[in-house]
């Protein structure tokens, strides 16, 4: 607690860093908000400056970034089904389905709380255990855990938006598909890039690269929100959401206590996990929250309890990705590897010694972790009862903008107009799937599990010879497996003893 | 689960009720199928890795005709007992679409194709513009002032925002003229730095 406080003293005492602080906030939201930039472009863009500033400074400017960016793309998402970065991508599912609702104030207080509590449970739990937990979730976390855990993810991630449960899994399905364009993760052979059909050959060298996910959330979301709006307009059928300033309320909070308390724990894990992340945390905390919600039939058409899994997740992951950093020296993740970069710049070399040799460092980086953390709430209010005021721009108007923000976002990505065509062709697959009842966040699930999920699975098969029972030896992963198991089973039970007949029927 | 009373059990007057799930299982087999046909194409041994390149994406395709044939068979079973598959839109009273509706609809889509091809000879700076306003247009705004100030208004915050503040370099096209005139909007939006 002295060090904490000792921190806060350091952080709010100097002037410089006071302002360093302010900047990274405000800049890590704004970054984050909007799409084709994020808190990554900041960081690149600042990452030479921190030559010229303490360490101390620069190392807290970045952990501010992180956490005032993975929060400022919620914003977006809930307002135009645009997410803002990746790790919001989930908030879409829910967010923007309350938007259409008129609950759009309640989906982004949601969006503010629960990313700000995340926050803060995270870096409690980053200031009271790093050593212990960076230990034994890197001895206990191996391939085959992983390779579990995002089977469990893909086991319920057939129930999101949806109409039958069949279309949720095909929807998962093409997504898995979609996931396997690129190259194999373990030879580093070409798939799909070219081939045959009907006597026409097809070859492209953009495909070796894999499909981006970020051009077909953009497509899945964006440009298919904007197809049926306009479609809607042509129609005559289009209604215009209500720009709901209401706050969610306690009892609303209350009700979802369990959900933000499991959410909070697998972002931290998420984070902990090198490679995982806050992106993973967050889908893998949806379906989590899908799968135990009492409310399940609601995911996918504006559920409160869809918004708060995943942005509580999303920012849980950002105190615990400081964690292997700090204690092991392994970064998880774009940003906590420029954090590595900070350091080796500064000629400092992050692991178990840091905490004994650069206390004060440490210590001001929680300290601004924190109420970074705690300043998203007041920032995020001000934000709850400013920007839901676009809403009553007319939809004709705001097109234009939401597409060409789409495109920059598509474009700036890797610099490949090749990512907008597959966004705008996204965008029309994901209006005949959404209008045939099948699930364009089932494609998305599979697509980022799917990339994980295999990669994970090729090494643990590797590592287990090939052996089922070795991988059931574990106890992690057997859970996790069985778990999984058990959720496809019983559901397709269900599904055979038409428990869920009306909702078929009404497809 | 209680069941719920929402649907209306009917029986169908139109074509068999089990074609469009027969047709939907076939897209799906169809496609998977396909899928699978490809996998050929890369089925090389990895050292060391007994399931090789295609070992994952054929799993993935079996799976996909196990799902659309478990679909199938769902639905032909709903159908067996006596419930009759309606959607949504098909409950609703069909109305004729005007020439202008179809040609409408048929924009929406077909805009955003011919705005894409056209990027790379024409550049981004000078047809995002012009896409913005027909995309307006096709959305029946008729007033000119949002049709100048709307365009005008994303073409200028895009430009001081993602120009001059953060350098994302768009397409500039590669006909003569275009290049230059998107070189110019490019160097007039970066005046002074």
């Amino acid at each position: 607690m002295e060090a904490f406080i000792g921190g806060t003293i350091s952080l709010f005492g100097d002037p410089t860093s006071l302002m360093l602080f302010f900047f990274g906030l405000i800049g890590g939201m704004l970054f984050g908000a909007i799409p084709g930039v994020n808190m990554l472009t900041l960081g690149a863009v600042l990452l030479p400056f921190t030559i010229t500033m303490n360490p101390e400074n620069a190392v807290m400017l970045f952990s501010v970034i992180y956490c005032a960016g993975v929060f400022g793309g919620a914003i977006t998402a809930i307002l135009f089904n645009i997410p803002g970065a990746p790790e919001n991508a989930p908030t879409c599912f829910d967010g923007y389905p309350m938007t259409q609702k008129g609950q759009s104030g309640k989906a982004i207080g949601a969006a503010v709380i629960c990313s700000a509590a995340g926050g803060l449970a995270s870096v409690i739990l980053m200031m009271t255990s790093t050593g212990i937990i960076a230990g034994w979730a890197i001895r206990a976390f191996g391939p085959p855990e992983i390779f579990a855990l995002i089977f469990f993810g893909l086991a319920v991630s057939a129930s999101v938006g949806a109409k039958t449960l069949w279309k949720g899994w095909l929807s998962v399905m093409i997504g898995l598909l979609l996931a396997t364009v690129g190259t194999d993760p373990v030879g580093g052979i070409r798939r799909f890039n070219e081939g045959s059909f009907l006597g026409l050959d097809y070859s492209s060298y953009y495909l070796s690269a894999g499909i981006h996910f970020i051009p077909l959330i953009l497509g899945f979301f964006a440009v298919s929100e904007v197809l049926t709006q306009a479609i809607n307009i042509a129609t005559g059928t289009r209604e215009r959401p209500k720009a709901g300033l209401e706050f969610p309320t306690i009892a609303e909070f209350w009700q979802v206590r369990y959900t933000m308390i499991r959410s909070t724990l697998i972002g931290f894990f998420a984070g902990v996990l090198p490679g995982i992340g806050a992106t993973l945390g967050a889908f893998l905390s949806y379906t989590q929250a899908l799968r135990w919600s009492k409310n399940r039939k609601n995911f996918g058409k504006g559920e409160l309890e869809g918004v708060v899994a995943s942005e509580t997740a999303n920012n849980a992951a950002t105190g615990a990705a400081m964690i292997p950093l700090l204690a092991l020296g392994l970064p998880g993740g774009a940003l906590t590897a420029m954090i590595m970069g900070i350091f080796q710049i500064h000629g400092m070399e992050p692991g178990p010694l840091i905490f004994i040799n650069s206390s004060e460092l440490v210590w001001i980086t929680f300290a601004a972790m924190f109420w970074a953390n705690l300043m998203i709430i007041v920032l995020g209010w001000v934000q709850t009862k400013t920007v839901v005021h676009i809403l009553r721009v007319p939809f004709r108007w705001l097109a234009p903008g939401i597409l060409v923000l789409a495109i920059v976002g598509a474009y700036a990505l890797r610099n490949l107009f090749v990512d907008v065509w597959v966004m705008f062709l996204a965008g029309i697959a994901g209006y005949f799937l959404r209008s045939t009842g099948y699930s364009a966040a089932g494609v998305v699930l599979g697509l980022i599990l799917g990339a994980i999920g295999e990669s994970a699975f090729a090494t643990s098969a590797q590592l287990l010879d090939y052996s089922i029972l070795n991988f059931l030896s574990r106890p992690i992963a057997a859970t996790l497996f069985i778990l999984g198991v058990l959720t496809i089973v019983t559901s397709v039970i269900n599904e055979l003893r038409g428990a869920d007949q009306p909702k078929a029927l009404i497809d | 689960m209680a069941r719920s009373t929402e649907f209306d059990v009917t029986t169908s007057s139109g074509p068999s009720p089990y074609l469009r799930p027969a047709l939907e299982w076939a897209v799906w087999v169809g496609f998977a199928l396909l899928a699978y046909s490809q996998t050929g194409l890369f089925d090389r041994e990895i050292p060391e890795y007994r399931f090789g390149a295609t070992g994952w994406p054929r799993a993935v395709c079996l799976l996909m005709i196990a799902g659309a044939t478990g679909q199938f068979l769902m639905r032909c079973l709903t159908i067996a007992r006596g419930v009759v598959e309606t959607d949504a839109a098909e409950e609703a009273p069909r109305q004729k679409l005007s020439g202008r509706e179809i040609a409408q609809r048929t924009a929406i889509f077909l805009l955003p194709l011919v705005y894409l091809y056209a990027v790379p000879y024409l550049g981004f700076y000078l047809m995002t513009p012009l896409f913005m306003l027909a995309l307006m247009l096709i959305l029946e705004v008729r007033s000119p002032g949002p049709l100048i100030g709307v365009p005008l208004t994303v073409s200028v915050i895009f430009l001081l925002v993602f120009t001059r503040l953060f350098y994302v370099g768009m397409p500039v096209g590669n006909l003569p003229g275009f290049y230059d005139v998107n070189n110019a909007i490019i160097g007039f939006a970066r005046l002074g730095m």
